[in-house]
């Protein structure tokens, strides 16, 4: 009892702006800094010591950075999500922002997924993009993501902006089943998945390392970013709020 | 030092993409942070008049 008393104290204290702030600002440069040892690690392995595929020769070392990416697009979209239905139901005002912050990154991933898979796919398929449910359930993400930055930019009340796109990516949510699923319920000519977290993958256990580090790295950075964002969401909304002018005056001294 | 790949173009064009749009995504709060503060020191300075405080 003591211990959930303790987490729900420190839960209610994130939604303190100057903690928030606080917590944001100390956390963001440690998960740079993880991102930077983990991609280093990762693109050395990726690029240098990982052999070529012996169907795909080296075009597929384009995989390490496309995968994660896709992952973390999905992923975004999730914690989003979930952030939103918080934001939502609760009226926690960091968590709305938190959500939001969520998605200029997520749609920063999607891009790199689409445009590293048309790369791929020139010299692989013969063609930079096919109109399959899988590359178009992606390009819908894209849309999605951008249509919440420009909804919750639109409103001069920021408030009410972040909760009519809380509302949007609730709804957004019915496309993620959609991208993970539709190389299982339609004909597609991306490939099905090749790696699996609880079975077994049919890739190459040697290529398994640089992949597992790429996409740690690639979540390092997304929460890096988040939480950067968030805090100048916060300061920005609370401009003219008496805390503020103490983080001005710890930036200035 | 830089490895010789077949399909060198597309693999490298793919890596250069991500290496830039990490670094916008890293840059823009960067850029954000400096021009908020320096707006809300601007602000802060207005109100109370103390315009020496600025940096």
């Amino acid at each position: 009892m003591s211990a959930f008393h303790t987490l729900k104290v420190g839960f209610h204290r994130l939604g303190s702006p100057p903690n928030f702030y606080r917590l944001c600002t100390r956390l963001a440069p440690w998960f740079w800094i993880g991102f930077v040892v983990t991609a280093t690690v990762g693109l050395y392995q990726a690029l240098y010591v990982v052999p070529p595929d012996y169907q795909q020769s080296d075009s597929y070392r384009i995989l390490f950075i496309h995968v994660p990416s896709a992952w973390q697009a999905l992923a975004g979209y999730a914690i989003m999500a979930v952030l939103a239905a918080i934001a939502l139901i609760w009226r926690i005002r960091t968590t709305e922002i938190l959500a939001m912050a969520c998605a200029p990154v997520g749609a920063a991933f999607t891009l790199i997924c689409l445009a590293t898979g048309a790369i791929w796919g020139k010299p692989m398929w013969g063609t930079w993009w096919v109109w399959d449910a899988r590359l178009t359930s992606m390009l819908i993400l894209l849309f999605i993501y951008l249509g919440i930055m420009g909804l919750y930019s639109a409103f001069e009340d920021r408030r009410k902006g972040a909760r009519v796109a809380c509302i949007l990516v609730l709804v957004g949510v019915v496309n993620i089943p959609i991208i993970q699923f539709s190389v299982e319920w339609w004909t597609t000519l991306h490939q099905g998945s090749t790696i699996n977290l609880l079975g077994e993958s049919t890739m190459d256990p040697s290529m398994l390392p640089p992949l597992i580090w790429m996409t740690i790295a690639v979540k390092l950075m997304f929460t890096a970013v988040m939480l950067q964002r968030a805090s100048l969401d916060l300061i920005d909304q609370d401009r003219r709020k008496r805390w503020v002018d103490g983080v001005i005056g710890e930036q200035s001294s | 030092m830089i490895p010789e790949f077949e399909y060198a173009a597309y693999v490298w064009s793919s890596y250069a993409i991500f290496a830039v749009v990490i670094a916008w995504q890293a840059s823009v709060p960067f850029l954000r942070r400096r021009r908020l503060m320096a707006e809300l020191r601007e602000e802060r300075a207005l109100r109370s008049g103390h315009y020496g405080d600025q940096r």
